[in-house]
């Protein structure tokens, strides 16, 4: 979570509002923010810190485990109109990419305001495919743009 | 129930902890802006 609160100012420049969930009570989430959020991070977490005890949030999203009574360890992107346009779901021993969350996030944010397709690995600043038409049929020229080495 | 890439996201309102003090949070009020909703297994964990 502090790694969150540490990008959380690029998430507020790219408009965007960062909700987190779990299933602890908001007491619980005060005392993490005051014993470790906040002396790991300058002013801690700055967005809000849901709390869904029921998991009832989660299973609105499809990711309540009902074995284990918790979250998964998830996101979802939603745009301005409310429209989920990214989600992953890990497995709870591995710890998310919070760098990968902002490249998604900037990807659609560049292909609602251009209609270009960020190809595999872009990042700000790399090659974009173009040309017009849906996701399917500028794929199928990728390779004229698009290099492997342009994935890493 | 799952959600579908392209689905519009369900809306909620529940109480969040958010900067101190105790907040009532509703999806929708962030319409206009784009959300980063996200989930995870427990506190004093990683993200």
């Amino acid at each position: 979570m502090a790694a969150v609160a540490v990008k959380y100012p690029a998430f507020r420049e790219l408009g965007t509002e960062v909700l987190t969930v779990s299933v602890d009570s908001v007491t619980t989430h005060k005392e993490w923010h005051e014993k470790e959020l906040s002396l790991m991070v300058k002013g801690g977490a700055l967005f809000p810190m849901i709390s869904d005890p029921e998991g009832k949030i989660g299973a609105l999203f499809g990711v309540y485990d009902a074995r284990t009574g918790s979250d998964l360890r998830s996101h979802f992107l939603i745009d301005p109109q409310g429209v989920v346009q990214a989600m992953e779901i890990l497995a709870a021993p591995i710890g998310r990419n919070i760098a990968e969350i902002l490249r998604q996030l900037r990807a659609l944010q560049h292909h609602q305001a251009t209609g270009e397709f960020m190809p595999c690995g872009w990042e700000p600043g790399k090659p974009t495919l173009t040309e017009k038409g849906d996701a399917f049929s500028t794929s199928r020229r990728v390779w004229e743009t698009w290099k492997p080495r342009n994935a890493f | 129930m799952g959600i579908q890439i392209g689905d519009k996201a369900p809306d909620f309102r529940v109480e969040a902890y958010s900067q101190g003090m105790t907040q009532a949070i509703q999806l929708s009020h962030y319409r206009g802006q784009w959300v980063l909703l996200l989930f995870y297994p427990a506190d004093f964990t990683f993200v």
